[in-house]
């Protein structure tokens, strides 16, 4: 297995507030790799770096050996590196199916696989059945024809994670994909999150809050404090390590033991 | 629903066509500068509607058309008119693409608004200090042209034959813009006016599409002004004024500026009620003032989204009337 | 071109800069607390200067009325302010920039319309009040008394505004509304009518702009247009809703304005558009970004 994503001395800053400080980590190919920290840690910053959301003032960012550091967004997601949006961000006014229909239009004009010319109006049958091939995988097939701002939260976070697979990317960026959901909802995008990957060997990489569905999916974990790495190793590793339960305090984290 | 779109569109355009067989030339003459104004107005929703930027300048693109046609006619260069609009078009759009480039760093709406204003008033006093261009005078007795089409000579001197030209050719450029806006360019157009950032995460080079859109915006307005310099016969400064610009947001957003044919459902009322109220001055501002307030504040889809809701309605109304955002 | 003629450039550039800051001075207030750019604030300071031309007619009889009529002209334009208000501006507190642009066009329109109605398409002119009539010689420098009136009334405007925002209980209320409405609101502060007030105000004094630059002009329904985009170009370079700031670049405008005249005698307000136009591209937040009010 090897590294598809390398950070390497990642400084930021906002004004006088130094938030990344010299962050070094790798994500292997394959892995599901969770970054967690408490609030204020700069794992949303970090999350902004490596998607290209923000860019750093110092440091490398390497994905499947090239350099990205200054690479633009919507350059990092035709080399392959999807994400969705902690509060879910689909396109409102378009139906389900429509928002899928204009990913994958996207993902078609960046690789160039027989990209739909502009005098063709309607979408092709093949964009169409894989809208619908991709909303039946993450469950919303009999809400294809509802406009997206009428979706349920749930069903919205579902929707972005199907528009970002239908760049087929081999690294999933996921910010807090279970933010704001009810506990059984969470437990199916977990479920999904965990199909998806067996289906298709994508890389992740998440941020969560929630430790059921890092437990549920992570292989390697990175713990943040204060803008700098204190612990980096798979699941037991960090729940053994010190400073992480010094930094934690016996919050959630362990709560499972209990 | 989309046999009545069409249906309501072919019944469109006979009642376009046949116009002159029942109306005096003074009615052929607005029925002409409503087709005019309707592409100028659709130019300026590909921006708006579509693409999410609202240019407050858009009388600047009309008016290079306008001036480029009109001078080349009126020194009877010899240039085929076709060409010149051709020109005209490309005109519009080379000066869209270097000004986009300067405008796009700053794409909220209040400092696109002062900076194509502003930049559509340089323009004009350029236009207006300018002897070639007969300052403010303008260019009058501009000639309608002929056109030769090697196998027959179009002379479109005539008021109705410019009129049935510009009837052809209005559905030509209009039915051109609907391919463009209805297809996957428009589908990541809409993608970056609801939220420009999602769309650079799906890949999408958002600058670039902004960018392209602007180049077409500009060249089809421009095109509209050269359209309208042989029809009007006269071309002043007044064409480039910012009061101009406001014709096709008005359009715009009075027939609703998230579907595609709002714009000329738009001029069409728009040209109805100055029609009506051309007894009593002052009247048409407030009507039009009031109409377009109430669709501001209460149905901001214009005529356009309130039909589109009674036919939902119409069809027993499947999706679930969800509350708005 | 000597000293004199710079210093006369200069002076009138301020007296220039003046005329634009009393019309920039309401639209900065009213952007800085509701966050609304009020395209229709030019109708207002045109229905200002109509209804002062109502109370003084062609030949203002004293400065004394002349000034009457212009606070009398802010008060029917306060009014009309609080109606536009309740209809239409409230409203538009959370609606697309875009949208709520257009929307006070429309209000702009209807303006229009009804000024076209009530007063008719014709021009009229008004001379100064015999006090303000003439000139005044400084030292070589012939200054026009009714420029130096406007210098007066602006300068007062501003520190009248920076005072009471600055230095007044309710300015800083205000300050903190425009800061943090909801805030504001669970501390205790009557949001609402603290908005309410900054309406009026701003129409107040586009009212008053309107009766104090009547003897200015050629009293038209173009004459919201060039001291209406001059003012909103003030309001966006000086940093949307910073009063310091409107009245700093009424002054450079006003200035560039003046200097235009001489350098580019024969394209008037092309070099103040330029102007706007790079400055914007450089600087798009002003001159004064990050501060409210």
């Amino acid at each position: 297995m090897s590294a598809i994503l390398r950070v390497a001395g990642v400084d930021k800053s906002y004004g006088s507030h130094h938030v990344l400080k010299a962050i070094s980590m790798e994500v292997m190919s394959g892995e599901t790799f969770a970054i967690i920290g408490p609030n204020g840690a700069g794992k949303t910053t970090l999350f902004k770096v490596m998607t290209g959301e923000v860019f750093a003032e110092a440091g490398e960012l390497e994905y499947a050996g090239q350099n990205i550091t200054q690479m633009p967004a919507h350059a990092r997601v035709a080399i392959g590196m999807g994400r969705t949006f902690q509060i879910a961000r689909i396109f409102p006014d378009v139906t389900a199916r429509e928002n899928l229909v204009v990913a994958i239009e996207a993902r078609r004009r960046m690789r160039r696989e027989s990209p739909q010319p502009w005098f063709l109006v309607t979408p092709r049958a093949q964009t169409i059945e894989e809208a619908d091939a991709r909303l039946r995988d993450v469950g919303l097939l009999e809400k294809k024809d509802i406009e997206a701002k009428f979706l349920s939260h749930g069903d919205k976070k579902r929707l972005e994670i199907g528009i970002a697979l239908a760049g087929e990317p081999r690294v999933l960026m996921l910010d807090e994909p279970t933010a704001g959901m009810s506990p059984s909802d969470r437990v199916e995008t977990s479920e999904l999150l965990g199909r998806l990957r067996a289906s298709t060997g994508v890389t992740i990489v998440m941020t969560e809050h929630d430790m059921d569905v890092i437990y549920g999916l992570a292989h390697r974990i990175l713990v943040m404090n204060q803008g700098e790495v204190i612990a980096i190793g798979d699941i037991d590793e960090i729940r053994a390590n010190a400073t992480v339960r010094d930094v934690y305090l016996g919050k959630e984290m362990y709560s499972a033991d209990d | 629903m989309k046999l009545l779109k069409i249906l309501l569109l072919a019944a469109a355009v006979a009642a376009f066509v046949s116009v002159p067989a029942w109306a005096d030339q003074g009615v052929v003459f607005l029925a002409g500068l409503v087709i005019i104004e309707t592409i100028f107005a659709l130019s300026w929703n590909l921006l708006f509607g579509y693409t999410g930027l609202a240019s407050f300048g858009h009388a600047a693109f009309f008016a290079m058309g306008a001036y480029l046609t009109g001078l080349a006619l009126r020194t009877a260069l010899g240039v085929p008119f076709l060409l010149l609009i051709v020109a005209s078009g490309i005109l519009g759009a080379v000066v869209a693409a270097i000004a986009s480039l300067v405008l796009l760093r700053r794409t909220t709406g209040i400092h696109l608004a002062i900076l194509t204003l502003a930049l559509a008033e340089v323009l004009r006093i350029i236009i207006s200090y300018s002897t070639t261009l007969g300052r403010e005078d303008g260019l009058a007795s501009i000639p309608r042209p002929s056109i030769d089409l090697g196998f027959v000579m179009l002379n479109l001197s005539h008021g109705t034959a410019y009129y049935l030209f510009l009837c052809a050719i209005g559905a030509l450029l209009a039915g051109l813009l609907w391919v463009i806006c209805s297809g996957p360019f428009g589908r990541t157009l809409v993608s970056i006016r609801q939220d420009p950032e999602r769309a650079a995460f799906i890949g999408i080079n958002v600058g670039r599409y902004r960018l392209l859109a602007f180049t077409l915006s500009g060249g089809a307005a421009a095109m509209s002004g050269a359209l309208y310099a042989p029809w009007a016969q006269i071309v002043t400064p007044e064409s480039a004024h910012w009061l101009h610009s406001t014709q096709p947001i008005l359009a715009s957003l009075l027939g609703g500026a998230y579907s595609f044919w709002g714009p000329l459902i738009g001029t069409v009322l728009f040209s109805i009620i100055n029609y009506l109220t051309r007894g009593l001055v002052g009247a048409s501002e407030i009507v039009i003032g009031t109409i377009l307030l109430i669709i501001i504040l209460a149905a901001p889809s214009g005529v356009a989204g309130l039909l589109k809701a009674l036919g939902l309605r119409l069809s027993a109304g499947t999706t679930n009337e969800g509350k708005k955002q | 071109m000597n000293a004199m003629d710079l210093l006369f450039s200069l002076t009138n550039g301020f007296a220039t800069g003046m005329a634009i800051f009393l019309v920039a001075a309401g639209l900065t207030l009213i952007f800085g607390i509701l966050k609304i750019l009020n395209f229709a604030h030019g109708a207002f300071f045109m229905i200002g200067a109509y209804i002062a031309y109502t109370v003084v007619g062609t030949f203002p009889s004293s400065l004394g009325l002349y000034v009457l009529a212009a606070f009398v002209a802010g008060l029917v334009v306060a009014a009309l302010g609080y109606v536009a208000d309740r209809i239409v501006l409230q409203r538009l507190r959370d609606v697309d920039e875009a949208y709520m642009l257009i929307a006070t066009f429309a209000v702009l329109l209807i303006c229009t319309g009804v000024v076209k109605i009530i007063w008719g398409v014709n021009y009229a002119s008004v001379n100064p009040p015999p006090l303000l009539d003439g000139a005044l010689d400084a030292g070589g420098l012939l200054m026009p008394t009714y420029s130096i009136f406007l210098m007066v009334c602006g300068v007062l405007v501003y520190l009248g505004l920076d005072f009471a925002i600055h230095r007044t209980w309710l300015g800083k209320l205000l300050q903190s509304v425009a800061n943090d409405s909801w805030m504001s609101s669970l501390l205790g502060i009557n949001v609402p009518v603290a908005l309410i007030a900054t309406v009026i105000v701003s129409f107040f004094l586009a009212g008053l702009a309107g009766g104090l630059l009547l003897a200015n002009q050629t009293l038209s329904l173009l004459l919201g247009e060039s001291y209406l985009l001059l003012a909103f170009m003030a309001v966006v370079i000086g940093g949307l809703g910073n009063v310091r700031g409107a009245f700093v670049a009424s002054i450079l405008l006003g200035v560039i304005e003046s200097a235009s005249s001489i350098i580019m005698p024969n394209m008037p307000g092309m070099a103040t558009y330029l102007f706007v136009i790079i400055f914007l591209v450089i600087k798009p937040q002003g001159l004064f970004a990050g501060h409210q009010v």
